[in-house]
């Protein structure tokens, strides 16, 4: 693999997308490195997903410049495209093509043939754990199988840059961590960009995040830094048995306010002000008053909040 | 143009895979056997050539062709699909020419399927083999031109139906054609019934499937066919950008 290190993989440059009279993205500009994993956030799903199209070549930007290792998407078009993989949000289907044949088909698309195809082949599947389904129609798979085949299609080339729109989404909350070891693993080899309406699951993936509000770039910032604008930054949520003394939590140095879960009785958050750390002093008080604790939290900050509250900034 | 063969083969694929094919060929070769025993005695005149089956496939192909294009981008209905296949490094002109040539190898195989009747011919009587071989490549030749229009109707249209009848009326014109030019005979200035003439593809069939292979009128059918696939591509480049 040639070292691509200090090189731009990916550099966007005033990029506008109109669609009718609407405008979809306006003045949208970053750039991404190797070995980088950017989560793209924002409520408005055809917007993020506009952008990967974009980005992916499959529609042409109104005006701006794409450009990927050094290819311009609008002139290297098929340069630019092999180094892509893109897992689209809607899922491939085929009343009769099987998932081998259809991931064949796609990587004979992609140039591969003889032994390298088979191998690339062979390894997307093993990534993906496919074996079950290889023989299935794709129309006859299941929501999260179908999201493992348009991945595997997205990743057997080995492209230099991917692109995952909702690659969580039907997946059940057993197969997620597998999914992310795969994420993590997938960004050591190839810049990849995440869109999602899960903000909170890619946490702890992305190294980056961008946020999306009203077709402009209102965050372009690393992930815990994103995480630190949270009110719940730093927050304690616990759960006990007996009703707890709120008033002993409220005054502790640092604690900016309490909130009770209004579904889970015995639930509550407690917030803390920017900048103070108010863990150790909880524990203390549980430990003096011997509070039975059933669960102890330290909040990372909810992005979900973060992207939302951005939301709102930017459309009032 | 290195991706073309892929493309092609998984067309194949594709018509291979559906019933629907081996049906409407199987249509195709019935009625034009049935139509050229029932219309002309040919068993007991001793023909030479074939000509009392090649003149019905003006007509024929006005139901094999159409079914034959509805199928070409029938795999990309699925948007899942279709917006995967924006993406790949692939020309519009490789997907265009790949499924054309694609649909024409299925028509030429039907074509192929009435070998049988150039044995009989040869069996029962004197054949005039060179004549049944320039009829054989004009009606492959139009069975092209009519699957280029065929192509460029699927990048207009999405539905199966809106692409089964638009092609279908548009080849019903273009074969009625050389009915309308009789009926306007005594009416018409010869002019206009001239340049009428010349566009219509039945007459320029009936000209070669009489044994008269001019290189004018298979330059009309290779233009035609290179005209309806320029367009094509073209419209699908101009549909992506």
């Amino acid at each position: 693999m040639p070292n691509l290190f200090g090189k731009k993989m990916i550099e966007i440059s005033n990029l506008t997308k109109h669609a009718g009279n609407s405008i979809i993205l306006s003045d949208f500009s970053f750039s991404a490195n190797q070995q980088e994993c950017l989560g793209l956030f924002g409520q408005d799903a055809t917007v993020k997903t506009t952008l990967l199209d974009v980005i992916a070549g499959s529609t042409p930007p109104s005006s701006g410049v794409i450009s990927i290792q050094g290819f311009n998407m609008q002139t290297h078009a098929l340069k630019a495209k092999q180094l892509i993989g893109y897992q689209l949000a809607n899922d491939p289907g085929h009343p009769t093509m099987s998932v081998k044949t259809f991931l064949g088909f796609i990587a004979a698309l992609r140039g591969l043939h003889g032994a390298d195809k088979r191998t690339r082949l062979e390894h997307a599947v093993a990534r993906l754990e496919l074996f079950a389904v290889l023989d299935a129609p794709l129309d006859s798979l299941s929501i999260d199988w179908k999201r493992k085949v348009a991945i595997a299609q997205a990743i057997l080339h080995g492209p230099a840059l991917l692109l995952l729109d909702e690659p969580t989404d039907g997946l059940s909350p057993e197969q997620k961590p597998a999914f992310k070891a795969l994420i993590q693993a997938l960004t050591q080899e190839m810049t990849v960009i995440v869109a999602s309406r899960h903000c909170d699951e890619l946490s702890d993936l992305c190294t980056r995040a961008l946020v999306i509000a009203g077709g402009r770039l209102v965050a372009d910032t690393a992930l815990p830094d994103l995480q630190r604008d949270s009110r719940h930054f730093q927050a304690v949520t616990l759960t006990a048995e007996s009703p707890l003394d709120l008033l002993a939590l409220a005054v502790l140095p640092g604690v900016a306010g309490i909130e009770e879960h209004r579904h889970a009785p015995g639930t509550v958050t407690v917030l803390a002000m920017p900048g103070h750390t108010i863990y150790p002093h909880i524990n203390t008080l549980i430990a003096s008053r011997r509070w039975k604790i059933n669960s102890l939290n330290l909040e990372p900050g909810r992005l979900n909040d973060v992207v939302h509250h951005l939301s709102q900034e930017a459309s009032a | 143009m290195k991706l073309l063969p892929i493309v092609l083969i998984r067309q194949l694929a594709s018509y291979a895979r559906t019933p629907s094919t081996y049906l409407n060929i199987a249509i195709f070769l019935t009625l034009s056997v049935a139509l050229g025993l029932y219309t002309s005695p040919w068993l007991e005149k001793n023909n030479s050539d074939l000509h009392v089956f090649f003149q019905f496939h003006p007509w024929l192909y006005l139901l094999l062709i159409p079914a034959l294009a509805t199928q070409l981008w029938s795999d990309e209905a699925n948007k899942g699909f279709l917006g995967l296949m924006k993406t790949l490094p692939v020309t519009a002109f490789d997907w265009v020419v790949g499924k054309f040539l694609a649909a024409w190898f299925v028509a030429s195989t039907a074509l192929l399927m009435t070998l049988p009747l150039v044995v009989i011919a040869n069996y029962l009587g004197e054949a005039d083999n060179t004549v049944i071989a320039s009829q054989v490549l004009a009606s492959w030749l139009l069975a092209g031109s009519y699957l280029s229009v065929g192509c460029f109707i699927c990048v207009l249209a999405h539905q199966r139906t809106v692409i089964f009848l638009l092609t279908l009326g548009l080849l019903l014109i273009a074969s009625g054609l050389s009915s309308l030019l009789d009926a306007l005979e005594h009416q018409a200035p010869i002019g206009l019934l001239d340049t009428l003439a010349s566009l219509s593809p039945a007459l320029r069939f009936n000209s070669i499937d009489d044994g008269k292979l001019t290189l004018r009128d298979t330059l009309y059918f290779i233009s035609m066919i290179f005209a309806f696939l320029s367009a094509t591509t073209v419209t699908l480049n101009y549909k992506h950008s």
